[in-house]
């Protein structure tokens, strides 16, 4: 934390941070008119899919008795894994007491909300009949992962939500004050009614803190069992390739992979599109860069564990399943995942340059890009192989494609969380300003004082 | 009618590799001339009819009425000239090994049986006598009731004469049948006595449901049109044995058999959880009325 500085200098560095960081709420102009066009035309197209999925049936896509778990289930894997991030970072960083951390907190739990509502969504939509969804919970099974599931998904959204809106109340705040006349009137009402009658006073301070730290602790148990349970649901099986008791923290290590490599992304558009070079700083991508090769480095680790051990021993299912990823059907796509969505990126980002801003995020695209690839390759391959197989079924049974339908739902997925990120970004500053101004040297006091007219 | 045509067509979707099978059916000499070791009467024709219905008309038809399957090569009408110029050394050859879409029956039916269905197609050549007559069925009428105290069955039968009198029907078999699942299936049979009345005692074998209850199907035989009787739930079954089949202790079970510290650990994990997020929502309850003061 930097010193405490001067009355005049103090109003005007918080003056400054309130223009650079509200930049993202009041700018409005074609490329973002155009951004937001691309985004619901996409999103609404993936709709349609889903509308013909419903009124056809699951019959649409590629899933048959083999593969019944798809690219839906795959996709699913993915976001819960992207939402994992949310957690590394504004919480298990935070309370380690790591500052750097602090700007891209906000990020990091704008990419979690997106990603982990996503993931709720695009399981409705593996459903065949989702008007059946509430029977989820009115029939549901104690002792079925698929509860736990679904109950530590719900819980985890509803904590990054939380943590996600209570350090905003005195950024709710700030805007409610400050920006009269610069910003929509209805958007100003949103403000008042959600910073909750903010003062700024000592008692309030108080409370958001304690807040947070309940919620850090919190988020930290349930992060966890979001992924860890989510593995569950392939490891409490007994096919080959799910079998396997590193699958939790494999899944763990993985989604902190993909997680990071989002924040990265995000974090640069932002920085481009909102001017931010002075909040997103080189140090902010070279330290996002290194987290980024620790827990690549984790999960090689965990790969090394999960594909040499059985590949050893090549047991019978075993064997099958892994010479089908090493060196069958599915073996461009494997290695394409481990050497340039694993290997490379370690390598590259062991140097300094490819830490800078933008060979970073380009090695961020391809990490999260085969990251999905990989939850691909950990849900399909293995239900080629089941352990009965089915006698005298035509081919297309044994083998899965996705259908376009499937593409078309899974487009939506994406751009749906894009269009969610970019309205939370369009309503909220993306850095918190108050802890922004603070970590400068701005005392408390000044936050609730009005600007000079 | 639908799934008769889908059916169909998918035996002859399967026999299409055989086109083997249109040529000449030869039988080796040696087998040609084996003779029937059992008498033609009615009681072997008869059995053999009964055989027939069971194994056979699903492809060859009902005999006289050329309904059999449009398979390739047409299974013959029993009735037709095709099939009654075998030899009964040759029938039962065919019969026995079978070749393309026909089975062969050797370890399905035994050898006496294949016999009586060879005398049962007899009864439509013209060399034979025709013991078996397809009269026109006749108007019937059965009561039924059971004695749960001594498992037994009681049958009345009458039958309407050509005057549209119902009299007793006299020694006649009546057929006891258990509903079951999938059918009904054929307990034993009783034949009635001059005031057309038929007792018939169940076996003890017999498994009910998990009460021990049956349901007991009444019915007359085909030359006769009567209303079959369903006695619903009759208390003369054994009481069936449900095993459960997911043991106490694995984990993965129904609610009814959930572990209670796996329950108590799910509900303690979520309820923790959602406490404390209760918790944190009271603290922006607390931040909104401290902004007040």
């Amino acid at each position: 934390m930097n010193t405490i500085k001067s009355p005049e200098e103090s109003r005007k560095i918080l003056n400054t941070i309130c223009s650079d960081l509200t930049r993202s709420i009041t700018r409005k102009d074609e490329l973002t008119r155009f951004w937001f066009f691309i985004l619901i035309m996409f999103a609404g197209v993936g709709l349609w899919g889903w509308i013909i999925q419903i009124d056809k049936g699951l019959g649409v896509t590629g899933m048959r008795d083999y593969v019944s778990w798809g690219m839906y289930i795959a996709n699913f894997v993915f976001f819960v894994a992207v939402s994992l991030i949310g957690f590394l970072i504004s919480s298990a960083l935070h309370l380690l007491k790591i500052s750097w951390s602090k700007p891209i907190s906000r990020v990091a739990e704008q990419i979690a909300i997106a990603a982990v509502a996503l993931a709720g969504i695009i399981i409705v939509m593996d459903m065949g009949r989702p008007d059946r969804f509430l029977n989820v919970f009115l029939h549901g099974r104690f002792a079925s992962p698929i509860i736990w599931d679904v109950t530590v998904v719900t819980t985890y959204l509803t904590i990054s939500v939380l943590l996600f809106y209570i350090p905003l109340i005195p950024d709710l705040a700030l805007l409610r004050d400050r920006m009269e006349g610069k910003i929509p009137n209805w958007k100003l009402q949103l403000y008042k009614i959600l910073s909750l009658g903010w003062k700024g006073n000592q008692k309030q301070y108080k409370l958001v803190y304690h807040a947070m730290r309940v919620l850090m602790i919190l988020i930290i148990p349930v992060g966890l069992s979001i992924h860890t349970v989510t593995s569950w649901l392939f490891a409490a099986t007994l096919r080959a390739g799910w079998d396997t008791t590193i699958m939790g923290p494999y899944f763990v290590a993985g989604a902190f992979v993909a997680g990071a490599a989002a924040v990265v992304i995000v974090m640069y558009v932002y920085r481009l599109r909102y001017g931010l070079k002075n909040y997103f700083e080189d140090l902010h991508f070279d330290y996002m860069g290194k987290l980024l090769v620790f827990v690549s480095l984790v999960y090689l680790y965990f790969n090394i564990n999960e594909f040499l051990v059985p590949g050893y021993k090549m047991k019978t299912a075993e064997g099958i399943h892994l010479s089908n990823l090493f060196t069958g059907t599915y073996a461009s796509m494997f290695w394409l995942v481990q050497v340039a969505g694993l290997i490379l990126p370690i390598l590259l980002m062991l140097v300094r340059y490819f830490r800078k801003p933008l060979p970073l995020t380009i090695i961020s695209v391809f990490v999260l890009i085969s990251s999905w690839f990989k939850r691909y390759l950990i849900v399909i391959p293995t239900l080629e192989h089941p352990f009965l197989p089915v006698q005298n079924v035509p081919d297309y049974f044994k083998h899965y494609s996705p259908t376009s339908i499937e593409v078309m739902i899974t487009l939506f997925s994406f751009f749906a969380a894009l269009l969610i990120i970019s309205v939370l970004s369009k309503f909220f500053p993306v850095i918190s300003i108050w802890e922004y101004a603070e970590e400068k040297g701005v005392d408390k006091k000044y936050f609730s004082e009005q600007p000079k007219k | 009618m639908k799934t008769k045509i889908l059916l169909t067509f998918i035996v002859v979707l399967l026999f299409w590799r055989f086109p083997a099978a249109s040529q000449e059916w030869l039988v080796p000499g040696n087998q040609l001339n084996v003779e029937n070791p059992l008498p033609y009467n009615l009681e072997n024709v008869q059995k053999g009819k009964d055989l027939y219905q069971q194994n056979c008309k699903s492809c060859h038809g009902d005999p006289g009425k050329n309904n059999h399957l449009p398979l390739a090569p047409p299974p013959p009408d029993i009735v037709s000239e095709q099939m009654q110029a075998n030899t009964d050394g040759g029938l039962f050859y065919k019969i026995t090994s079978g070749r393309g879409g026909m089975p062969q029956f050797e370890t399905t039916i035994s050898e006496d049986d294949r016999w009586r269905i060879i005398n049962f197609i007899r009864n439509y050549n013209a060399d034979y006598e025709q013991l078996l007559i397809d009269a026109p069925p006749v108007n019937a009428k059965l009561l039924a009731s059971v004695n749960e105290a001594d498992k037994k069955v009681e049958v009345l039968a009458e039958y309407e004469d050509k005057a549209g009198n119902f009299l007793q029907l006299e020694n006649t078999p009546v057929f006891i049948s258990a509903k079951k699942a999938f059918g009904n299936q054929l307990l034993g049979q009783a034949l009635t006595d001059e005031n057309g009345r038929a007792v018939y005692s169940i076996p003890e074998t017999l498994i009910g449901d998990e009460q021990g209850l049956v349901s007991i199907v009444v019915t007359l035989g085909e030359n006769y049109l009567a209303e079959q009787v369903v006695l619903e739930k009759a208390k003369v079954g054994k009481i069936k044995d449900v095993p459960k089949l997911i043991r106490k202790e694995v984990l993965w079970s129904t609610n009814e058999n959930v572990q209670l510290w796996l329950l108590l650990s799910y509900i303690g994990a979520a309820g923790a959880a959602w406490i404390a997020i209760g918790y944190v929502v009271f603290q922006l309850i607390k931040i909104k009325k401290s902004g007040k003061e």
